[in-house]
Formats: structure tokens, sequence, C-alpha cells
């Protein structure tokens, strides 16, 4: 489906430095999204870690999904149209990132939207306004390197993947 | 819940799911739905994952909405039954009432009212007990009776886990980052001020607590954590050797805090806070008590204060070891408000002690294991449909205002006491520190052979009935307790991450899924506590000193 709007600017970004693993986003996520949860973990050995949409710039998901069920809103966010979806998975094979997954809710794909009944208040996405670390931030990436976050791969900061800066 | 500015439409409380008492709010996203709101807040921010789900206890599909009782033979546990299925209904002033003369006139009665109840409630529940002739107790976790009575009288200077933000040196017993995530936000908070400050851990290698550590030690768990922090302050026995320097990084910070999060049972941990505190005297540390429940202080103080509450003669003050002590005794009436004994004592002791009582009284807002067995059952408001007062640690007594009103029909646990005939709210006196009280030895090292397994609890708890249990969890959570296992030992057993393995141990087995780590210590390992399957496993009596300490298992394929 031809996109509609340029991507959105702010993106979720995970500190590394700062996660516990405590699973609160995931949580709030899926209390939020009747219990379809936009955000996974994924278990790199020394930590367990979430993982959120990266609201690609040229999302893969978008071009993949054959109901045109994944757009890309007025406000950029890239998200899935509830009753097109018809649960194929290919967005799930075609997401470079691992973000989403096979498991089916209700026949459909979870996925991540920001929160956008929160942000038409001024509100941060559910993850991010629940973590009680703050390692999930929204934020541009120039927000985060003013506050001299090193951005590892566009979606994490942090000195190095597994240490501790901290 | 702690009430603060509210506006039409947004309250704002506190969670009292554990100690740290964050601050909650909800959005009124329709006529009959709300939504949990996470507004960072007196310097708090986020909420853990029971936290940010509290909201879905108000309108939960199983919650207890009207008086029944079960027609038939209780209900055995685990069995969905409830109201309406083999049920009779009756009104809430005559079931009330029923509860009363069932009460009266029994030869022997108690009343078990849960600890995570505002301070007030627990009063009016202890004097409705004595007013009944029953006995009565309160129902907080074994570690938490134990940290008060260790603590309270011993003359620390106590901090709230907002101070963490300040310190400058932590000693850390225990796994906070897992029991009380938010509580992380000030250590982290500390660390990037002053990033060379020490964090010493006691506890779990492979714990997310340890992973931020400057330095981190797994002792022994059990008797042995308190055999560490003794070997902290005096620089002598067997983990001298590992923990040396410690005491002097203590003493030479100006704010120097120990955290205690633990979460072994009474013996253990009483050993390890009085161990803790004769450590802060002698560093000049404060002492940052987490407990599991948020009033748990409150309700202990509560409790230990009976004469303080008019009239209260029959009280039975204390938590778990308490309730233990009563439920060895024959009782006829037993009457349990918001409390689920087999989920939070040893199941096989209570599985006993249950079986020999006539009358069982379940009030409370949520199903359990305890309700399905009862012959009548109350419906009540939760503690933040209420207003009242909680004491989540010394010096931290806080107010509260009801974060929502309860359903229509269901009324507060104090209404339930007045129909009933109570005399009156009483009002708890939570001012005095509770004296320290007789309690099991210090836990000894247990011996024999197979893994030394203890339980652990999780940031999102599944199998107690509440918050998350009935959802669709991707993997990296399943509803499952996980074994976590040092790699030595699970290549000994055969067994590989994310495997199924069974635990046996003195009290039967159990299923759980492998998680393998490097920083795990050999010869030890940690299981969810939230399942009582796994809780089983140890085998634990009833008032037992070894009750909720580690013990010896064999772990092996499914």
């Amino acid at each position: 489906m031809a996109e509609t709007a340029e991507t959105i600017e702010k993106k979720v970004v995970l500190d590394l430095d700062r996660c516990i693993g405590c699973k609160s986003c995931m949580a709030a996520c899926f209390y939020g999204h009747q219990e379809m949860h936009g955000v996974q973990f994924v278990d790199i050995g020394p930590a367990l870690l979430p993982i959120v949409c990266r609201q690609c710039t040229d999302p893969a998901c978008v071009e993949a999904c054959p109901a045109e069920a994944m757009v890309r809103d007025e406000e950029g966010v890239v998200a899935r149209a509830m009753f097109h979806c018809r649960s194929c998975g290919s967005c799930v094979r075609a997401c470079p990132f691992g973000v989403l997954s096979l498991e089916k809710v209700g026949h459909q794909i979870a996925k991540c939207d920001l929160c956008r009944d929160r942000l038409a208040r001024g509100l941060e996405p559910r993850c991010v306004a629940v973590c009680p670390t703050q390692a999930l931030r929204f934020a541009t990436a120039s927000e985060m390197e003013a506050e001299g976050l090193v951005l590892l791969g566009g979606r994490t900061a942090g000195e190095h993947p597994i240490r501790r800066r901290l | 819940m702690s009430s603060s500015a509210s506006s039409p439409g947004r309250a704002a409380s506190r969670c009292l799911l554990c100690s740290v008492g964050c601050p909650v709010r909800v959005i009124r996203a329709g006529p009959d739905q709300y939504l949990p709101d996470y507004v960072p807040h007196a310097g708090y921010a986020g909420l853990c994952g029971r936290g940010s789900v509290l909201v879905e206890l108000l309108d939960h599909p199983e919650r207890i909405r009207e008086a029944h009782r079960h027609a038939g033979p209780a209900a055995s546990p685990g069995d969905p039954a409830e109201a309406g299925d083999g049920c009779v209904a009756l009104g809430l002033e005559a079931a009330a009432r029923e509860m009363a003369a069932a009460l009266g006139d029994a030869d022997s009665a108690a009343i078990i009212v849960d600890g995570n109840l505002d301070a007030d409630t627990v009063a009016s529940a202890g004097r409705f007990a004595s007013g009944a002739g029953a006995k009565w107790a309160v129902l907080v976790p074994p570690s938490d009776e134990a940290m008060v009575r260790a603590l309270d009288s011993s003359g620390c200077r106590f901090v709230g886990p907002e101070a963490l933000a300040s310190s400058d040196a932590m000693l850390i017993l225990g796994d906070p980052f897992a029991t009380h995530p938010v509580a992380a936000h000030w250590i982290l908070a500390a660390k990037k001020a002053r990033p060379r400050m020490p964090v010493l851990v006691l506890g779990d290698g492979s714990s997310v607590t340890a992973d931020f550590a400057s330095a981190a030690y797994q002792a022994t768990p059990g008797a042995g954590l308190a055999a560490a922090v003794a070997s902290v302050r005096t620089g002598a026995g067997a983990d001298a050797k590992p923990t040396a320097g410690w005491k002097e990084q203590l003493q030479s910070a100006k704010q120097a805090v120990i955290v205690l999060a633990p979460d072994a049972g009474s013996a253990s941990v009483l050993g390890l806070a009085s161990e803790a505190a004769a450590l802060a005297k002698e560093t000049g540390a404060a002492v940052c008590p987490l407990t599991t429940y948020g009033n748990a202080w409150g309700s202990v103080r509560a409790a230990s204060a009976g004469p303080a509450v008019e009239g209260t003669s029959h009280y039975r003050a204390g938590g778990a070891t308490a309730i233990e002590a009563i439920l060895r005794e024959p009782i006829e009436t037993l009457v349990v408000i918001g409390a689920d004994l087999e989920s939070a004592l040893a199941p096989q002791a209570v599985e006993e002690a249950l079986g020999g009582v006539l009358t069982l009284i379940y009030v409370g807002p949520m199903p359990n294991a305890t309700s399905r067995r009862a012959g009548l059952v109350l419906p009540s408001a939760f503690a933040f449909e209420d207003s009242g007062r909680a004491l989540l640690g010394p010096g931290r007594e806080v107010a509260f205002e009801p974060l929502l009103p309860p359903p229509a029909g269901v009324p507060t646990v104090r209404e339930i006491l007045a129909m009933a005939g109570a005399g009156g709210e009483a009002k708890a006196d939570v001012s005095a520190p509770v004296p320290a009280a007789r309690m099991p030895s210090n836990g000894s090292k247990v011996r024999g052979e197979g893994l030394l397994l203890r339980l652990a609890n999780d940031p999102i708890h599944f199998a107690d009935g509440s918050l998350t249990r009935a959802c669709r969890w991707p993997q990296a959570v399943l509803p499952r307790p996980v074994l976590v296992l040092a790699e030595a030992d699970a290549e000994a057993a055969g067994l590989a991450e994310g495997r199924t393995a069974v635990v046996r141990g003195p009290g039967g087995s159990a299923e759980a899924v492998v998680a393998t780590d490097a920083r795990q210590r050999a010869g030890q390992a940690r299981a969810s506590a939230a399942f009582p399957a796994m809780r089983s496993v140890f085998g634990w009596e009833s008032g037992a000193a070894d009750a909720y300490e580690p013990v010896r298992v064999q772990v092996g394929k499914a």
C-alpha cells in the first residue's frame, strides 16, 4: 500500500544500560491493547531485552502484506488495520528485525501502533511511560544524541550491548 | 491507595502491591472502561508489570460480585466452579449475619485477614474477632513478618526506596530489580550521579540486580545469606574472602544504605535482617527494607498492637507463623478475609488444616483456592477501592482515598463487618515499633545430595490468581515455572535451555522450564515462587523452623 505520510520522527529507543528485564513494558502493552502484545522479548544470553517496532522508513511488513492490513497512517505510524489482517504471517516473515510474532490473537497478528490512542492525547506509548528505569524512551535521534546517549543500530542506546555502563 | 490531586474522569492513588507504593492513576476511557495511566509523579517513574495492570482487577471476569453459598460439597482446589455453578445466591446482609452466627456458635473460631488490606480494616477485623470470641491473625509473607520483627526495634536508621537516589554506597541483599522493579529507578539514578559508587550485591549471580553491581557474591541461599552478611561484618567465616573490603566501603561512604529485599522463609530472613541491622549500626548505614506486601509493616504492627485495639483479647498477633499456629489447633469456623491460604502458606500443611474446619467462610474480591473450598462466600472491595491508611515501612505512613468506587452492590470489608454486628470501626495504632518476638531460630544450612533449590519472586506473577494470570503471553513470559540452573548442573542432568525438567524434592515433584545461566553458582538453583505445584516440591510443614527455606532436590529430564 502506498504510504500516506512521512515516517514518524520519534522512535521508541531502548537504553541497554538501564533495562532490567522486568517486563513492565510488555505487561502494560498487553493490557492496553486487549491482550495483544506489541512488545517482544529477546533473550541475548546475558540479558532479556524488549524489542519494539522500529517504525522503519521503508517498512518491509507493509510491502509484504497481501491484504493491505499493514499501513502507515496519517501520523506516520506503521500499524495493522484490525479488520484487514488475515493472519497469513507474511509481515512476520518479512520483518528483518524479528519484531513481529507469528503468535496470533483472535486471528490477528499483533503489531505495535505506538499507542495511537495515547499519542492523540499527547502522551507517550505505554511501554515508555511505564518503564520503571526509563530504559525505554520516545525521542528523536537528535534528542537522544543531545543527552549524550550513543545510538547503536538506530533504536538502541548504550556503550556496549552486553556490559552495563551504569 | 493514597490520594493526590484528582480531576474529573481521572483519579490518582497508590499501588500497594509492594512496599514501594507507586502513585497510580486511571483514565476513564468509556462509561465502564478504565485504563491505567503512568504519569510520572512525585519523583516516581513508571510502574512494574504488576502495578501497570492493576486496573485489570477492576473488571476482572472472575470477580466475585454477589454473596453465595455452595449448595453441594465444597469444590476442590483448582476447580474453576464459582458462583452460578452449583451455588445459591444470598443477600449480603443475610450472609453477613450467617457469618456472625457461625462464629458465635462455634466452640473454636478464627479469623484470618490479608495483610495487604489497610491498617484500619485489619484492626476492625481484630475487634470483630474479639467480639465473636475468635482468634485472629494477619497474613503477611513469612519474609515480611520476619523482616519487621527483626528490624522494627533494632534502632536502625530507616529510609524509603526514593532515598536510594542520594546514596553513595549500597549493599543489596536479595534481588530487588525482580521483586521491586521500580526501586531500580533510584538505584540507577544514584549510579548515574556517582558512577564509581560501590553497589555490592549478595544474592544470585544470575540475577539482574547482580548484573548492575560493582561487586556481587552468590552466597548459599537461606541461612547461608545471613552467614555471609556476618562475614562482611566480622571479616571471619567462609564468605569473608569474597566479601573482603565491603564493610570498609560502606563505612567510608557518607550515605551508605543496606537494601533488604529477601524472599526466603522466616528463619533465614530473621537471621539475615538481624545481621543487616548489626552491620548497619557498625558502618553507619541506613536500612531500606522492601517488603513483598505494601502494608506488611502496618499489618504486623496493627496485629502486634492488639491491646491498643480496644477490646481485642483473643488475637494471635503476627503473620504466617501465627496463622500456622492457629491452623494446628482444631477450628470449627474459620473466616478468611481476602487471603488465599493455599497460595501463601505451605500447601500440604494448609490442606491438612482446612480439612478439619467444619465451616469455612471467605470474604474477598477474587475467587481463589480458599474461596472454592468455602461454604459461604461474600464479595468485598479491593484495598484500592476503599480509603484507609498503610505503613509502607518505618516512617512511611500513607493515607489514601479510593482509586475508584467498588462495583455496585460490592461492599468494603469494614461494611461487611458492620453488617455482621461489629461495633464501630477500629483505629489501628501503627506508630509503635513491633517488639522483637520469639521467632524460629536462624535457619541452618541444608545438607544432603542434589541441588539446593530456593524459591524466587518474579517481576510478573501468573499463578497467584490475580493480575496477569489469564493471558496469552509470548514464549518469553509463558505462565510456567522457570528453573534457573548453572550451566554445569544443567549439563550434568542432560538438560538444555528451554527444555522441561522434573524437580523432585521432599514434598513431591513438579515440572519447570530450564533456564541456564553461566553466572549461576553450581550446586544452587532457583524456581518461580508463584506456582503452587512448585511450592509443593519443598514439602514444608506448618510452623516448622525450616518452612520456606531452601531444600535439596533432584533435577532430571521430564
